[in-house]
């Protein structure tokens, strides 16, 4: 499990000390999924960073399975924002070079065997000898993830995942990684970063919701107590979801609200 | 002349109207081609024109294009004939400062890429070289050749040093540049996944770098070309530079201009060689 205990995060800029988040306190447990949902620049990715050992915190710290974060880790596997494939390797090639690297104790077929594995749930096995360029952003980031599945980490870090695919895409990746995630026996914890309200209704346990920064703190954490396995038509439909929806909304949109009050105002007048 | 070009122009054109796609496709690249091609004998014509003019006013003292073309076709007649040391035909003396070039500038690149990949990956090496390299840049070429007459003792070899040492410059500041530039993400993918400093190396700085260090391999190539005309100027012996020079001696333009010509067009030839590899090896993200 994911023990974040009191972390601050400071930037030392130009102009002086920047505090990116403070006072992170959180727990989560193993096989569950957590999203982190805020406005841009609330250090969302920033919390991400530091349970991936990409950033050390200033004050506090991460623990993983009772041990302090030091640094990146085959424990963790990573899907970033762009999804980071290189541009110069084939599909196939930028899953194996990650599984080589991580799992650097494996003979030779067992990792191009873990990578055909991959690659087969995600249905890119067919595509594994096309480079990057010539596949769609869903396909990309579909490579993306199987890249941080083949290492079989016990923790999976999805920075904003889907926020530069269509809505289609989008819909059709969320059950892929539902997929994923059940084949491995929900075993798997998943902390994802988000700006999507549906988005994290449908896919978490629990949903951090971040306060705006700088020096963000966690604003609220909300349960999701939808039974699985979740229907996209369906869960919309429950009372818990449209609950969740206008909390999330309330505590996300609130300058909107007013926005829109003084927009009506200035109407009337 | 004139109408037949317009007339083969719109008998393509109907052709091109057909029904055959695939035929229409290839017609009209051809159709580029010759339309580019027509308007390359038209700039080398407005050229000639200009130079006949020249030669005009000035009574023949420069060369008219008719007897230096003369000339120049009894030079690519016999390239490789050779009437001892200072008589040796064309193709010899281009041969032996392609050779000299080629020499400098692979030295050059041996020494430059490894310098450029340390440079660029590492900020003390960069604040420990970066002066040198933007002081020694800007010297003349020629200015290094007494220094590599006094180390050599040979000016020939002091010829391979001059072009050594100016087409360092391109290959390593563009090495420097290709590797300082790798994308924030990239290095993320190697330490989130743990690269090992080989694999980082193979798999992320050199692929990144490569159409750089090759880009910075072209314009080398182009300065070593530029300075073997110069650098054998000084040097004598044999070779395109010594040509030119041993051709002013002897009074004869004619030759002058053809060499003129010929380092030109395989200056040309250098540069898309290179070109073309910088193309094969330029990935899209």
């Amino acid at each position: 499990m994911i023990s974040i205990q009191n972390i601050e995060i400071s930037f030392n800029t130009p102009r002086g000390k920047f505090t990116a988040v403070k006072d992170i306190n959180l727990d989560i447990a193993q096989g569950e999924i957590v999203s982190i949902i805020g406005h841009s620049g609330c250090g969302k990715s920033t919390i991400l960073n530091a349970i991936s050992g990409m950033l050390f915190p200033t004050k506090g710290k991460v623990l993983l399975n009772n041990s302090e974060v030091k640094g990146p880790g085959p424990d963790r596997g990573i899907v970033f924002q762009n999804y980071s494939l290189l541009p110069w390797l084939t599909v196939e090639e930028n899953v194996y070079q990650a599984v080589d690297a991580a799992l650097a104790g494996k003979p030779t077929s067992e990792k191009h065997e873990l990578v055909a594995k991959y690659l087969r749930m995600v249905n890119l096995w067919e595509h594994r000898e096309k480079y990057p360029k010539q596949i769609s952003g869903g396909m990309k980031q579909r490579t993306a993830i199987a890249r941080a599945f083949a290492i079989d980490p016990s923790v999976l870090l999805l920075d904003e995942p889907f926020g530069a695919l269509d809505a289609l895409t989008k819909g059709s990746l969320h059950i892929e990684l539902l997929k994923m995630w059940n084949l491995t026996q929900q075993s798997k914890t998943i902390v994802m970063v988000t700006h999507d309200i549906e988005e994290a209704i449908f896919l978490s346990d629990r949903i951090v919701v971040m306060n705006n920064g700088p020096a963000a703190t966690i604003r609220e954490i909300e349960e999701v107590n939808l039974p699985r396995p979740r229907n996209k038509k369906e869960i919309v439909n429950l009372e818990e979801y449209k609950i969740i929806r206008e909390r999330l909304l309330n505590l996300l949109m609130d300058k909107v609200e007013i926005d829109e009050k003084d927009f009506y105002k200035e109407k009337a007048a | 002349m004139r109408r037949t070009i317009a007339l083969t122009l719109s008998s393509t054109r109907d052709l091109l109207s057909g029904n055959n796609e695939m035929g229409n496709v290839a017609l009209s690249r051809v159709l580029n081609i010759l339309t580019g091609l027509l308007f390359n004998i038209l700039g080398f014509g407005v050229l000639i024109g200009i130079w006949y003019g020249v030669s005009i006013l000035t009574d023949n003292a420069l060369p008219t294009p008719v007897a230096t073309f003369a000339v120049l076709w009894e030079m690519i007649k016999d390239p490789f004939y050779d009437y001892g040391p200072n008589d040796k035909g064309i193709g010899l003396q281009l041969a032996s400062s392609i050779v000299r070039v080629f020499t400098g500038f692979t030295l050059g690149a041996v020494f430059a890429i490894p310098m450029g990949l340390l440079i660029g990956a590492s900020s003390f090496c960069k604040k420990m070289f970066y002066p040198i390299i933007q002081v020694l840049k800007p010297v003349s070429p020629l200015a290094w050749f007494p220094i590599g007459l006094v180390v050599f003792e040979s000016a020939g070899i002091a010829t391979i040093f001059i072009i050594f040492i100016t087409s360092l410059w391109p290959t390593l500041i563009n090495t420097a540049f290709g590797v300082a530039s790798i994308p924030q993400d990239h290095k993320n993918v190697a330490k989130a996944f743990g690269f090992s400093t080989w694999k980082y190396l193979t798999k992320v700085l050199l692929p990144y770098s490569f159409p750089h260090i090759i880009t910075g391999l072209r314009l080398s190539i182009g300065v070593a070309w530029l300075v073997i005309v110069a650098g054998e100027m000084l040097s004598g012996g044999l070779g395109i530079g010594f040509f030119v020079w041993d051709s002013w001696n002897a009074l004869s333009l004619e030759k002058v201009i053809s060499a003129i010509l010929i380092i030109g067009i395989v200056g040309l030839l250098l540069d898309k060689g290179f070109s073309w590899i910088e193309k094969k090896v330029t990935y899209e993200s």
